[in-house]
């Protein structure tokens, strides 16, 4: 009862930690989930040492990438299901472009293929402001034309890169090794960028403004359009970087992964990193552990005796349980105000 | 919106003012799926002008066998899209319904399509109960119920399923064969007898009604007594037997089933009901259209074969038709 009276003080006279808690909540459970996780599986199997971190850090580099592609998109008022085609795309391109090539060649080709898919699914974006149909139907025929671009550049499962540009994703020139940082340090300089540009500037800041109400962004002088586009440039930017590093784990490029699975693991990993597929609400600092846990869960599972198949299920019904009960909390909160 | 409310009067004041243009444009929008019949026939006829043969009773039904399953998988997210929602579990309820009927099959046809449709009224209800009670995403839960079955029947596959993966012989009947001297496929048969319920539903129901208010406007629905949670269970149910329907004729048209069956009827089936003007927010759409939109990717893929066109072109091309046809639709049907 006595929490009463503080409680209707307004948020105003609430000590600052507490209002940080309230507005990072989510970000600050979801990592506290991945660090819980990660000390319950070094229990769960007899050495766990850096080997098995550069594992999970490495292979969770190219869903992190993509869920924060989905993410830009998203918070934008946007939802983008031809990012796991774009994944795709421009992986078997590295691959077909970079074999044989020494490493400054290959970064040079990185870049260019970041910058083309950029452009590309700028391209999108702009379809969709343009002609006004949903999201999601523009990014399902994308997601076609992507995967079947894909499969023109490298009809067979091939190609190849340099052993630096190996490094640069997983630590070691083979794809296989105990040195997580490389891609920590990538992932870190990628997603905290975008989220500084996000969180701290103008074009950053109208991303969401146009993702929780395009028509009030409209009026108060932001170019809508625009700012989704500059959205699906950035997401199809990142997109990009995820093919890369799904090249530089492979060591080659296949066409025949299904872009259309990948996007829905990227659309799972963004709903568990708190961004609301509304549209304006999340951060790409909280994308990141969602990402590593989805991911990790088949290790922990595994770990613990489960067959993969039934590793899915449990994936899946968590999934539900964090929104069901995600969707609970906001009930209450919304009741209560 | 206020313009549609201002300008009818204005237009029906003076309908001579119109040019014969402008009235063909204004019919066409109050008449989209002219268009859609439109496009579907001009395929037709270009089919026809690369492969001669195509214009037969054999050629149109090998599009209409493609249209079925896409047809009915379609049936299914349209009534979901009518109220905000979609379904992405469809192609592995599909799939799952497929393999538990190939595998009672040896214990009697009704046996095996009762076991398959149970499957999708159980991960039906399952999606309904998701979305209608605890609130979860449309496209989260049945992304997830996707999983679910997907790792449910792997592992059963080995277990409790293990063994026959051949379909009997009258779900193959039923989903590939044709009677009329195989003039007319007994699959396009159920499609509309299916197309005929769902039709009906739609227009003339009260629980039609409902979807249709669930999704234009769920606040204004609930505060007329429309039970959300009822309905959006009910709906999703029966677009679980759709899809369930769906996997036994496909099952029955490929004669084995193996877990990969349906899946790639997924993105079709979306892109038909999207093609047909079904919003993807809710409230607007016809079934009719749903039709159109499956017809025209039965033939485009009719198509695409007789071109010879590798995986690749295919797939580049089915995109920039869905972007293109959805693109036209929405022009003429919001040119006011």
């Amino acid at each position: 009862m006595t929490a009463v009276a503080p409680d209707t003080l307004a948020a105003g006279t609430q000590p600052a930690w507490r209002r940080w808690l309230r507005r990072h909540g989510w970000t600050v459970g979801v990592w506290i989930l991945l660090l819980a996780l990660i000390v319950y599986y070094s229990t769960l199997i007899p050495r766990f040492g850096w080997f098995q971190v550069a594992s999970i850090v490495n292979n969770s580099t190219p869903l992190v990438f993509l869920a924060v592609a989905q993410a830009i998109i998203v918070i934008a008022g946007g939802i983008d299901l031809g990012v796991g085609g774009m994944l795709v795309l421009s992986s078997v391109t590295a691959a077909q472009l970079m074999e044989g090539q020494g490493f400054g060649v290959t970064l040079l080709i990185a870049i260019a293929i970041i910058a083309v898919a950029a452009a590309m699914n700028a391209g999108v974006g702009w379809i969709i402001t343009v002609s006004n149909v949903p999201d999601i139907v523009i990014t399902l025929g994308s997601l076609y034309v992507f995967q079947g671009m894909a499969l023109a550049v490298l009809p067979n499962p091939g190609g190849g890169t340099s052993e630096g540009f190996r490094y640069m994703f997983t630590g070691s020139n083979t794809g296989i090794g105990s040195n997580p940082w490389p891609a920590a340090i990538m992932m870190t300089i990628a997603v905290a960028g975008v989220a500084l540009w996000m969180g701290k500037t103008k074009g950053g800041l109208s991303l969401y403004a146009v993702g929780s109400d395009k028509t009030a962004a409209y009026l108060s002088g932001i170019r809508a359009a625009l700012v989704k586009i500059k959205a699906y440039a950035i997401g199809g930017g990142f997109a990009a970087l995820a093919g890369l590093a799904t090249t530089a784990i492979a060591g080659r490029g296949n066409a025949t992964t299904v872009g259309g699975n990948l996007t829905l693991n990227s659309v799972a990993a963004i709903v568990l990193g708190g961004v609301a597929l509304t549209g304006g609400i999340g951060s790409a600092i909280a994308v990141v552990p969602a990402g590593i846990i989805l991911f990790f869960l088949n290790p922990i599972l595994t770990a613990m005796g489960v067959d993969p198949h039934g590793a899915q299920v449990i994936q899946g019904v968590l999934i539900v349980f964090v929104m069901a009960v995600t969707g609970l909390l906001e009930w209450r909160r919304r009741r209560r105000s | 919106m206020s313009t549609d409310l201002v300008s009818p009067p204005e237009a029906d004041g003076r309908p001579e003012a119109l040019t014969s243009r402008q009235k063909a444009a204004r019919y066409l929008t109050n008449h989209p799926h002219l268009v859609l019949i439109g496009v579907l026939i001009v395929l037709i006829i270009l089919t026809g002008i690369i492969e001669p043969n195509y214009l037969s009773i054999n050629g149109l039904r090998n599009s209409a066998l493609f249209a079925v399953p896409i047809g009915v998988l379609a049936a299914g997210q349209t009534i979901l899209m009518l109220t905000g929602g979609i379904d992405l579990s469809a192609a592995m309820i599909a799939t799952g319904a497929a393999y538990v009927a190939a595998n009672q099959s040896p214990r009697g046809a009704l046996i095996a399509i009762i076991g398959g449709l149970l499957v999708g009224l159980l991960a039906g209800a399952a999606n309904g109960i998701g979305v209608g009670i605890l609130q979860v995403n449309p496209l989260i839960m049945t992304l997830a119920m996707s999983g679910i079955l997907l790792g449910l029947f792997t592992s059963w596959a080995q277990t409790i399923f293990s063994g026959s993966t051949r379909m009997g012989d009258f779900i193959r009947t039923v989903g590939g064969g044709s009677f009329f001297g195989r003039a007319v496929p007994w699959a396009v048969v159920v499609w509309a007898v299916l197309s005929v319920f769902v039709v009906y539903m739609l227009r003339r129901s009260g629980f039609g009604r409902n979807l249709y208010a669930l999704g234009d406007n769920a606040v204004a629905s609930r505060l007329s007594g429309v039970r959300a949670w009822q309905v959006l269970i009910a709906v999703y149910t029966l677009a679980g037997v759709f899809a369930a329907i769906a996997g036994l004729l496909l099952g029955g048209r490929v004669g084995a089933v193996d877990l990969q069956l349906a899946g790639v009827f997924l993105l079709p089936s979306v892109a038909a009901a999207v093609i047909g003007g079904t919003s993807i927010f809710g409230g607007i759409g016809t079934y009719t259209g749903t039709i159109l939109g499956a017809l025209i990717l039965g033939v485009l893929q009719s198509l695409l074969t007789f071109l010879g066109a590798g995986q690749a072109v295919q797939q580049m091309l089915y995109g920039s038709i869905v972007i293109g046809l959805s693109w036209l639709y929405t022009r003429i049907s919001a040119a006011q």
